[in-house]
């Protein structure tokens, strides 16, 4: 049965309603928004409920002529982040009821917290690459607001850019990966798609996908750029550093971006795209590309996170760490190849959010009432926090791996997978379970060390720790009444008794991640009962772990005191940013320094420079008028012009005298060429005498600017070269051009003497230096604007161009105008005139804002 | 700076005769726009060139106080003079206006942006027997109607709130 398109449409739009909503709620609600919020997510979670038992995909059209679609698919895989997703967004949301209390900026938080769901609810369903992508990107920007809850703190906004620059970053790998496979779409389906699943879809074709991503020999470069973008969300080594600096945020956003969602984000990507990069054929055990790419990255993502977080010192930066090491733990399990993969994958994202979405809420609960987060200060929290410390016993012995607890099956089935490759392979690929196991450890004595807290003596300086209120225990109850459920049904299945409903959605869960054609398997899971490779592993993981425990503080020193400079991927990334903020520092104080000549001078050059590197880069050849009657004016206004100069100026007079006579003699030399070596009657040369008139005007009156006596006097003779310019227009059969060029001529004569008072009366000293350089600006500047008209009008607008005759012979029947200028402006190209109003609108704004500033005294 | 006060009478007298001319021509240059020269740019920055001549004659004042008529009292958030608040609120309309056409033409799922335009000619049935029936209500009276037009007017109320805006901020400063 294929889902109801309205269902998912209200799905993914509800949440954003529901943002939008906010601010006028809080207004009534106030700080019981919470429950609002809360009930929005419930009411995701009811239609999620509606799409069990629907598999499929359904699309809107978005962008036709580019084949993009809003298109949506449900299978196990999108159900079980979409569920998780509104799931825990119900417990998170009815928690920050407590928690957020008096706490600022509440209206900002629920409305981001509700679009970051709708974010994650649309990247779980969502089959069109671009709509994915979207919102991918949406998930990173509202975390990015709510990792930055806190604005004026400088670590929030250290941890908030952190995990943009690298997710964002990360998304537009990805983008350049999905780019590439649409385009090899084209070679695999006939036709290029940016459907990814669904009806005639890269996955519904994976087999002919993976030949033509081979035949290209772009199979490494897409999964590579996938890879990616999927750790760089995921949190993988090395890009895992903006995982603990995300705790910054109010403790349910980190339970939420950690647990059950964001982070999911790029496991999710791993396990939709692993039918489309495994073969049909592989089973558990044999090594593929794609095997040894997310296997490796998630082992060893395990391992070292996992090393991380017995280096914390902080209960949520303990939590972060271990947020990374069990994605490195799901990535590894997609990573193998046949179904224990997908089933270890599978199994351990519900297991995970269940544990990982509990411990986060305990932190919050033993932050909140006990004060502190510190690992050294906390201990015997039992006697005051009893429900909580069993809450805790549940989920952190389930992140322990310990039996039956719930993450001790899905932890099962990886040591499984590990052992059947290493076994597969032999030799070196042993280390595969060694790894594994190794890793585990540490996840093992992490565990345990947060399960300490509740245990042990109570520290002294620790005072009365209260009771946390019902809205913050009753999440995490049920949350780990659920992860209970599922190790309780683990051990009913060992007596052929199991939990039908999970089984099977897990199942669902597994076959949307396994490649179509791959064996089918039905998904179990139970307590060993013989004894295995992997349940030894499991028993040896526990063992070492029981052993260490007592170690546990000097491991903690040790690591620290390894973690130093270059070891340390977070010292790569502070150093690079530190650099480079001197050099933008640099740039800006050069570039922008508050004078409005530099910024002119800058305008001027890059437009100089840019302009000119485009038609060197495009190599444009600039047409030189043929016609000899072209140079006329030309000459003509140089010979005014000179007159006018020697006459007028005040230049000294050996350079004017030189001036005038070097352009007096080109002149005339121009002048005796056109009549005797072209042949040009005096009479062709009368046509031409109202521009010549005009243009030397204009030419006088541009020098005149330069050589103003005060502001009123340059402003004034500016706007005579503009009517110059206006009435060259009118005689070149330009009226539209002319008219703007009046009016525009005539406000801008008025808004300069309007400023005139406020600008200083005198520029500064003249230096020879900055005079070169004005000069060398503005000679290239004109000369820029000179190719650029020979090069715009080489092709005249005549008859004969094809441009211009179109649009004079659409004018009228498309668009019933005989005004081809206007018709161009509000019909042809409305949409560029849309863009010119607004750019008009946001100017108008800026400076009403700017003024408005400046009259409070504000500086920035 | 204040305007306003030391203005002469001749040119108060000559503002007074030409402020009509000019948002007349204005206004026709804005109507004429689709088929002769002119449009919503032009005729904006026309009439907000003839505001402008109003602010230097007679003053910000009187603009306030005799064509809008009220103590408008602006809420604090703008700079300048109280009008400004206005012009904010004009030129958002004008943006408004001219994104409704594109979306109406939406409406009819039609892509954004897309122009119709009719010729509505009155019916001549029923006053064929007036002489020349036909010339005064087949050619005088045909209505040639664009939607570019309504854009158009979005252009114009935009060009004149935003270059008005600007006028009143920087001129009271």
């Amino acid at each position: 049965m294929t889902p109801d398109l309205w269902v998912l449409l209200a799905l993914v739009g509800l949440p954003f309603l529901g943002a939008a909503a906010v601010p006028l709620v809080y207004r009534i609600l106030g700080e019981r928004t919470a429950y609002f919020a809360a009930l929005v997510a419930l009411a995701c979670l009811g239609l999620v409920g509606l799409l069990y038992g629907t598999e499929g995909a359904q699309s809107v059209d978005w962008v036709p002529a580019l084949g993009i679609e809003l298109r949506f698919y449900v299978d196990g895989l999108a159900l079980l982040i979409a569920t998780l997703a509104s799931g825990v967004g119900v417990c998170i949301l009815t928690y920050s009821g407590g928690y957020m209390h008096g706490e600022p900026g509440q209206p900002k938080y629920y409305a981001t917290l509700l679009a970051f769901m709708g974010s994650m609810l649309g990247v779980a369903l969502a089959a069109d690459l671009i709509t994915l992508f979207l919102f991918w990107e949406l998930t990173s920007l509202t975390s990015f607001l709510l990792i930055g809850h806190y604005t004026t703190e400088s670590s929030s906004q250290y941890a908030a850019r952190k995990s943009m620059l690298i997710t964002v970053a990360g998304g537009l790998f990805m983008l350049v990966g999905f780019v590439l496979l649409h385009a090899v779409s084209a070679d695999a389906l006939g036709s290029a798609t940016w459907a990814l699943a669904g009806e005639g879809s890269m996955l519904e074709n994976a087999g002919a996908m993976r030949e033509a991503l081979e035949s290209e020999g772009l199979f490494v470069v897409v999964l590579a750029l996938l890879g990616i973008g999927a750790a760089a969300k995921s949190a993988q080594v090395p890009l895992h550093i903006w995982l603990p600096n995300a705790m910054e945020a109010p403790t349910p956003v980190s339970a939420f971006l950690h647990s059950a969602t964001m982070v999911k984000a790029g496991v999710y990507l791993v396990g939709r795209m692993r039918p489309l990069f495994l073969p049909a054929d592989a089973h558990p055990g044999s090594l593929e590309l794609w095997t040894l790419g997310f296997a490796a990255l998630g082992l060893l993502t395990m391992t070292v996170t996992a090393i991380l977080a017995v280096a914390a010192t902080d209960i949520k930066e303990l939590l972060a760490y271990s947020t990374a090491s069990h994605l490195g733990l799901i990535i590894a399990g997609f990573g193998f190849a046949g179904h224990l993969g997908a089933e270890t994958g599978a199994f351990h994202i519900l297991n995970h959010a269940l544990f990982k979405a509990t411990l986060f809420l305990v932190a919050g609960i033993v932050a909140h009432e006990a004060g502190t987060r510190k690992i050294s200060e906390l201990g015997g929290l039992r006697e005051d926090l009893p429900i909580t410390a069993g809450i805790a016993a549940i989920a952190s012995l389930g992140m322990a791996g310990v039996p039956p607890f719930n993450g001790f099956y899905s932890k099962e089935f990886l040591f499984h997978a590990a052992w059947e490759t290493g076994a597969a392979s032999g030799g070196l690929y042993y280390l595969i379970p060694v790894v594994a196991v190794f890793g585990s450890v540490f996840t093992f004595l992490y565990s345990i060390r947060f399960l300490m807290l509740f245990f042990g003596e109570k520290p002294d300086e620790l005072g009365h720790v209260h009771s946390p209120p019902v809205a913050m225990l009753a999440p995490p109850a049920l949350l780990a009444a659920l992860a209970a459920v599922v190790g309780i049904g683990g051990i009913t299945g060992t007596f052929d008794v199991p939990l039908g409903p999970l089984e099977e959605f897990v199942g669902s869960v597994m076959h949307a991640v396994e490649p179509a054609g791959a064996e089918e398997t039905s998904f179990h899971y139970y307590l060993p009962t013989t004894v295995t490779p992997w349940a030894i592993m499991s028993a040896l993981t526990i063992a070492f772990g029981a052993a260490l425990y007592p170690q546990y503080g000097r491991l903690h020193d040790g690591i620290r005191s390894l973690l130093r400079g270059p070891v340390r991927a977070n010292w790569w990334y502070d150093t690079a940013t530190e650099e480079l903020n001197p050099t933008s520092t640099a740039v800006r104080d050069r570039v922008q320094n508050g004078l409005l000549r530099t910024y002119a001078t800058w305008v001027a050059a890059a437009f100089a420079v840019l302009t000119f590197a485009g038609y060197v880069g495009a190599s444009v050849d600039v047409p030189v008028p043929q016609e000899p009657a072209t140079y006329l004016p030309l000459a003509l206004t140089a010979v005014v012009l000179v007159a006018s100069v020697t006459v007028f100026g005040d230049l000294s007079l050996r350079v004017a005298t030189t001036v005038a006579g070097v352009l007096s003699v080109l002149a005339l030399g121009i002048f005796a060429w056109a009549i005797f070596g072209l042949g040009l009657t005096p009479a062709e040369l009368a046509t031409q005498p109202p521009v010549v008139f005009v243009l030397a005007l204009a030419a006088v009156a541009g020098i005149a600017v330069s050589r103003a006596p005060s502001h009123i006097a340059g402003v004034l003779t500016l706007s005579i070269l503009g009517f110059m310019v206006a009435i060259f227009y009118i005689l070149r059969d330009a009226p539209d051009l002319a008219l703007t060029q009046l009016v525009v001529e005539t406000l801008v004569l008025v808004i300069f003497l309007l400023v005139l008072d406020k600008l200083p009366a005198f520029y500064g000293g003249w230096d020879r230096g900055r005079m070169a350089r004005d000069g060398v600006l503005s000679l290239a500047v004109g000369a820029v604007v000179t190719t650029t008209v020979l090069v715009t009008t080489a092709a005249s607008p005549n008859e004969e161009s094809v441009i211009a005759r179109g649009l004079a012979e659409a004018s009228y029947p498309e668009a019933g105008g005989n005004n081809i200028v206007n018709v161009i402006l509000v019909d042809f190209r409305a949409f560029d005139t849309m863009g010119e109003i607004a750019v008009v609108s946001m100017a108008a704004l800026s400076i009403v804002t700017l003024i408005a500033l400046r009259e409070r005294g504000e500086t920035r | 700076m204040s305007y306003g006060d030391d203005t002469t009478v001749i040119a108060r007298t000559v503002a007074r005769i030409t402020l009509p001319l000019v948002l007349v021509v204005a206004i026709s240059l804005l109507f004429q726009g689709h088929n002769l020269p002119g449009g919503g740019f032009i005729a904006g920055v026309l009439t907000a060139a003839a505001f402008a001549l109003v602010y230097i004659v007679f003053g910000m004042e009187y603009v306030q106080e005799t064509i809008f008529g009220d103590e408008y009292e602006p809420d604090g958030s703008v700079a300048g003079p109280a009008v400004v608040d206005r012009y904010r609120t004009l030129f958002g309309v004008g943006l408004a206006v001219a994104a409704g056409t594109g979306l109406g033409a939406m409406a009819f799922g039609k892509p954004f942006l897309t122009h119709t335009d009719e010729v509505v000619k009155p019916s001549t049935e029923y006053v064929a027997w007036i002489p020349g029936a036909d010339f005064i209500f087949g050619t005088l009276f045909k209505f040639h109607w664009a939607t570019a037009f309504l854009f158009d007017i979005g252009v114009y109320f935009v060009v004149v709130g935003g270059l008005l805006a600007i006028l009143a901020v920087v001129g009271g400063e």
